[in-house]
């Protein structure tokens, strides 16, 4: 019988500074690639993973890299608790813990053929940038494809290596509340600028990460443009111990996060008293 | 013809198991009947209706080490003797229901590990018919004797100790216990669920007065043989050369439970966290296991240091939504 508790030993073989608070941390196993699932992918795009220190904890995480790369998986992680803050600590050549993928991610094959919008706001990027990727590799298959990426600072932005590469596919709408002298992009709140998404409402997936208010904003005005709840997607954080739908910490009403999750269309999450 | 053993020669029988296995087993300690381990000369409380902790302690034990990690090196964990536990019926239920439940994919391993090198000796005055879930019952038939009921290989092995005897089947003497208000309640574990589902917009001031009366101590969850929600703490070594990954028993009315990194809670109320308890045992783990997780035991409201007496809530919730029921149809 497998222990599913039990993490697999990898190696830190990148460390990049993301933001003041922020590392990009990419992984390696040590022997081998990570294993792919039936669509040939590493991961979903929005399904999560613990990452850890061994005397520390592991802590959930959504991996940014492309989900077809089986080489490595990156993270971005937010120095925020006390297993963020051991991994800010490591060095190129550490070891780390992982485990997972677990949960269900982005619904990859509903959106096949539509446009898809993607919204997000400061740390919620890690799982769409992955998205991204997954969308960039078969771009053929979907219509438009937006991104729009909110943070409180232009240094707040995360991959901004990435974004000359992704607006050759899809188009990209940065804002930020407090704008720098030289800033270029937007300003204020991601849902103040889903007015300039053109896309058909009636074929339109919406993906997104970030917090609570952020997604009931966006419910609201996606309504008003005609895309349904059940159009908007959006993963929802919650504190995780084990993974695997035992430990209880993730629960929220009648449903697990790392199990059902943390992917729900909206319909299902609105109004959920818990 | 069937195997009978005299009640004054448990405790031999019991002595005689530790000499291949670790015995647990209720004993009288003061006041309280609590499980122990036991030697030679110990008294086992047969018939004992609650100890303040449950024997799912021996199977998901308080702080249990998950791994150990020496200079960056996984060591491979040593064995555990297999162990004996006298228990009864309403303990036995609830190891039968953690079983279910640890053995839901991805299995539970360190859990049925312990459950695969344990047995299971039930003590009971009521009738016992097929297979109850323990390896081997002994049922009280009268004053003085016990008849033994063997239902696996663990319960076979056990029964070939002289101290067994072939003899007729007792006459039934004992007097049959009766079952509770508490028992007769959970009879019904879909009502339940209702009541408990439904009272949370149609009853919010029964919630919001027990989320004042409650203290946030946890102990209804660490004496209840069925909660059975963790966390995993890592544990260093002065020098940090060695780790060990440490899971421990949680308790979802603690504060900080559903709080995530960087200080967010999704529960910040003691009324969302005790009324989660409840969702919990009554509503989410019938809908996920068609039973609630409960065996009416009694621990939880015998060991509250607030007083809350949840069998009486239940039945408050029950009829309360009973009557709202009636009235619209």
């Amino acid at each position: 019988m497998e222990n599913a508790l039990l993490p697999k030993k990898a190696k830190l073989v990148k460390i990049e500074d993301l933001s003041p608070d922020v590392k990009l941390l990419r992984v390696k196993l040590s022997n081998s690639s990570f294993p792919t699932n039936d669509s040939g992918l590493t991961f979903n795009p929005g399904q999560f993973m613990l990452l850890g220190v061994w005397g520390y904890g592991e802590s959930p995480f959504g991996p940014s890299s492309s989900p077809y790369e089986a080489g490595f998986i990156d993270f971005g992680v937010r120095n925020v608790g006390v297993v963020t803050k051991h991994l800010h600590e490591l060095e190129v050549g550490d070891t780390v813990t992982l485990r997972g993928p677990y949960g269900n991610g982005y619904p990859l094959n509903s959106m096949q053929g539509k446009d898809i919008v993607m919204v997000t706001g400061g740390c919620g990027i890690p799982p769409i940038a992955s998205l991204i990727e997954y969308l960039i590799k078969n771009r053929k298959s979907f219509g438009k494809i937006y991104l729009i990426y909110g943070a409180a600072a232009p240094d707040n932005l995360l991959f901004r290596n990435s974004y000359l590469r992704w607006q050759k596919a899809i188009e990209i709408i940065l804002t930020v509340d407090k704008p720098s002298p030289d800033w270029k992009g937007c300003t204020g709140f991601v849902n103040a600028h889903l007015g300039k998404v053109k896309v058909d409402p009636d074929n339109t997936l919406v993906a997104a990460c970030g917090p609570g208010p952020m997604t009931a904003a966006l419910a609201k005005t996606l309504g008003g443009m005609g895309i349904s709840k059940r159009q908007f997607f959006v993963s929802e954080e919650r504190r995780m111990s084990c993974g695997i739908g035992r430990c209880q910490h993730c629960t929220c009403g009648d449903t697990y996060v790392c199990l059902d999750g943390p992917v729900f269309s909206y319909d299902q999450v609105e109004g959920v008293w818990d | 013809m069937a195997k009978i053993i005299p009640e004054k020669e448990i405790p031999s029988l019991a002595s005689e198991l530790t000499k291949t296995h670790t015995v647990y087993a209720p004993v009288i300690k003061g006041d309280e009947t609590v499980f122990s381990e036991i030697n030679d000369s110990a008294e086992i409380a047969l018939n004992y209706s609650q100890t303040p902790l449950p024997p799912k302690m021996y199977f998901l034990p308080a702080n249990e080490e998950l791994f150990k990690v020496v200079d960056d090196e996984l060591q491979k964990a040593g064995g555990i003797k297999p162990f004996i536990v006298f228990l009864n019926l309403k303990d036995l239920k609830a190891v039968n229901y953690l079983d279910k439940i640890m053995q839901k994919e991805p299995a539970d391993t360190f859990y049925l590990q312990r459950r695969s090198v344990s047995t299971l000796v039930a003590t009971t005055e009521s009738a016992v018919g097929s297979h109850n879930g323990s390896d081997l019952t002994l049922e009280k038939r009268n004053n003085s004797t016990y008849l033994a009921h063997s239902f696996t290989e663990k319960g076979n092995k056990i029964l070939k100790s002289s101290l067994f005897k072939e003899a007729p089947i007792p006459e039934k003497s004992a007097q049959e216990p009766l079952p509770n208000h508490f028992d007769e309640l959970l009879l019904d574990s879909g009502l339940l669920a209702q009541a408990v589902e439904w009272s949370r917009e149609n009853s919010p001031s029964t919630w919001e007065a027990l989320g004042k009366i409650c203290l946030s101590c946890g102990i209804c969850t660490y004496v209840c043989p069925l909660c059975f929600c963790t966390s995993t703490e890592d544990k260093t070594s002065i020098d940090g050369s060695e780790c060990t990954r440490c899971r421990k028993w949680d308790a979802c009315t603690l504060p900080r439970f559903a709080q995530v990194a960087g200080g967010h809670n999704f529960r910040p109320t003691q009324k969302d966290r005790y009324y989660n308890w409840f969702y919990h045992k009554f509503v989410r783990a019938y809908k996920e296991f068609g039973q609630a997780q409960c065996v009416a035991c009694g621990r939880c409201q015998k060991y509250c240091p607030a007083g809350i007496d949840i069998e009486k809530i239940l039945t408050r919730l029950v009829e309360d939504y009973k009557k709202a029921h009636t009235k619209k149809t």
